[in-house]
């Protein structure tokens, strides 16, 4: 009986224009952002064959990542190139996208067409199921069968989620094919793993706009009721509780600013200049791998106060921003293709780490007074699957997942109080 | 002739809505196989009520509905096994064409193997124009889609029928082939319960017909009593007749 009732939405679907109108939509849009970004992630990768350091280069510098083609989130902080000197690091802006145009408006990634396009779609697709049967009577007319209203309610889920689940996954699948012809992306197999899964969470945010409407649809008698109420709180999901998260966070914690840092470790920088002359009389340099030692361990004191302020400023602001799904998948996505906040972290740990050995190598070339023949290669393995859903990502899916279960549950518990007189 | 067992039996059955409003007030009627049961009333005197507690789409203040026998509150998916039900009025899905719409139906129905030509015969039965088999619903008349409807209903093949004012709006001509599978589903032993308005109708097809007014069914004739008592007047007195005390 499920079956039957999702069959009959999957045909309903099909015979409609809406339905076209909406497919074309999404395929235009998925292949122009694949076109986009693929153009965008060639041009920076043409900017690292560039700027990419030369053994010995005290720098440690990123490729960008194929994934940001999908989901581009921090990576173009991750690819900036970070220069190592005894007054600490220097962060340089690496390859930024050559495209003006993403500075006016939001990069048109694969995760903003789904964040934005695709969950209104879902909303279109769920805002009159129930409504609209009862509008036009047909809900009487199968209510009169032996048929549970739980079977009413999961048929015309799962018939609707499949007539956008199934045209959705292959427009993608296409669009990968394509970008695959491309021999400079090479997609690993790590990374078609990590595609998969983004496009499986990506169906479960769809799934959850779904039950979204359904539920609106089983609180209002007419589906336009439904819509106006639908789009009020898909603004609210989308665009402000993730901004509005953002600003308390800010409002809650006190990180001082970039600027401040910087002009913090130049003073230490002088400072210590000024006593290593002082040390040295005239010419000389004094203790100078010892001021050396100094100002690198002041940075890192600076550094590590900024970072942990900042990093409680971060996780405040997601904790927030995650009464949200849209948020929740936004986290989820760009952590899973490694283009996340997490990832971020995790890079600059690496980069400190890489900085501190250099460092230790410059005080000792100091020390012995022996000019460094170089330093090491800086290397940075992505975080692996399992421990980005350890460190996060699997938090946000599973609560995507319990958002869908609650609002296909309360929409469960308002249609069978539901009158379908 | 009809057969003994009531198919179709509403018990000391009330329903007093949420505003307080007493839409069904104690009612008690039976309908049996081979039986056409017409409910007459006003706008508002629980006729439709009525079938909506018989097919559970609302619960009862008092009383019970059994289809077949069967508690409709107790067990409603297991009742409803043994109804079909046409309403007034239904548009069905636009998109789709008759026999989409009927073949969605009959396997909610519980016909799962039927064929094109099974429909055919259906639509057939009940006038259909052929021409309008495959065409979409949304093109269709009023008089069309009820015939689709009843179809719907033949189609599923239950013991006993609900119908609520299924020849409101349709011309005379369309009323008189409905009222004539109506005949014919009567003649297969179908057990019909029909809320209308059409007092002419209602004598014409009824074996039996209730007056309902302000919740109560108020008269009851059988066919045989009518033949010696005008309807018409008999109607026509209790809708004038002063209200009814709570």
């Amino acid at each position: 009986m499920t079956w039957t009732i999702a069959r009959k939405e999957i045909v309903s679907n099909l015979v409609s224009y809406k339905f076209f109108i909406v497919l074309l939509l999404i395929a235009v849009l998925i292949f122009t952002s694949f076109f986009i970004m693929h153009r965008d992630f060639k041009s920076r990768l043409s900017d690292y064959q560039v700027v990419r350091p030369k053994p010995g280069d005290p720098i440690a510098l990123l490729p960008p990542n194929p994934l940001s083609i999908f989901a581009k989130g921090l990576d173009e902080a991750l690819t900036r190139s970070f220069e190592i000197g005894v007054t600490g690091l220097t962060v340089r802006a690496g390859q930024k996208s050559g495209n003006v145009i993403f500075s006016f408006f939001p990069t048109p990634d694969f995760l903003y067409i789904a964040r934005i396009v695709l969950s209104l779609v879902a909303l279109l697709f769920g805002f009159d199921q129930v409504s609209q049967e009862k509008e036009r009577g047909t809900l009487r007319l199968m209510l009169a069968n032996d048929l549970s209203r739980a079977k009413i309610l999961l048929g015309k889920w799962l018939g609707n989620f499949l007539s956008l689940a199934v045209p959705f996954v292959l427009v993608i699948a296409l669009g990968v094919a394509f970008l695959g012809l491309d021999r400079d992306i090479r997609f690993s197999s790590a990374h078609i793993t990590r595609l998969a899964v983004i496009i499986a969470l990506t169906l479960v945010y769809i799934a959850f706009f779904l039950s979204l409407g359904l539920l609106i649809s089983t609180l209002t008698k007419r589906a336009a009721s439904s819509i106006v109420i639908l789009l009020f709180i898909w603004a609210l999901v989308v665009f402000i509780i993730p901004n509005l998260g953002t600003l308390l966070a800010r409002q809650m914690v006190d990180v001082p600013s970039v600027k401040a840092l910087s002009e913090k470790r130049q003073q230490i920088w002088a400072r210590e200049v000024l006593l290593s002359i002082g040390e040295g009389g005239g010419g000389g340099r004094g203790n100078w791998a010892g001021h050396i030692r100094t100002i690198s361990e002041e940075n890192d004191r600076l550094e590590e106060d900024y970072r942990v302020k900042f990093n409680r400023l971060v996780r405040l602001s997601k904790n927030i921003n995650r009464l949200s799904p849209a948020a929740s998948f936004v986290y989820a996505v760009t952590d899973i293709a490694g283009t996340g906040i997490s990832e971020e972290t995790n890079l600059k740990r690496e980069v400190v780490r890489y900085k501190n050995s250099v460092v230790q190598s410059m005080i000792s070339s100091v020390a012995t007074d022996s000019k460094a023949k170089g330093y090491p290669a800086f290397g940075y393995n992505y975080r692996p699957l399992p421990s980005v859903f350890a460190q996060g990502a699997l938090f946000d899916a599973a609560w995507l997942v319990f958002f869908n279960i609650l609002f296909f549950a309360l929409s469960y518990f308002l249609f069978v109080k539901y009158d379908v007189r | 002739m009809a057969n003994q067992k009531p198919l179709l039996k509403a018990e000391d059955l009330s329903k007093r809505y949420e505003d307080g409003v007493l839409a069904l007030d104690h009612i008690n009627l039976e309908v049996r196989g081979g039986e056409v049961y017409c409910l007459l009333g006003a706008n508002g005197a629980g006729k439709t009520t009525t079938i909506n507690l018989f097919l559970n789409f609302i619960p009862p203040t008092t009383g019970t509905c059994y289809i077949n026998g069967i508690d409709v509150t107790k067990d409603p998916l297991e009742a409803k096994k043994y109804v079909s039900f046409v309403s007034e009025n239904v548009m069905l899905y636009g998109n789709f064409t008759a026999r989409q719409n009927l073949d969605f139906f009959a396997k909610l129905g519980g016909k799962r193997d039927l064929d094109k030509e099974a429909y055919y015969q259906v639509m057939r039965r009940v006038s259909l124009q052929e021409k309008a088999f495959e065409q979409r619903v949304k093109n269709f008349s009023k008089g069309m889609r009820q015939k689709l409807g009843i179809s719907i209903a033949v189609i599923k093949d239950a013991p006993a029928v609900l119908l609520d004012e299924p020849t409101a709006g349709l011309d005379p001509k369309a009323a008189e082939e409905f009222l004539e599978i109506l005949g014919e589903l009567k003649g297969e032993g179908k057990a019909i319960l029909m809320s209308t308005h059409d007092i002419f109708r209602a004598k014409e097809i009824g074996d039996r017909v209730g007056i309902m007014k302000e919740g109560r069914l108020v008269m009851e004739r059988s066919r045989e009593e009518l033949q010696y008592e005008d309807l018409v007047k008999i109607y026509i007195d209790y809708m004038k007749s002063e209200p009814l005390t709570a």
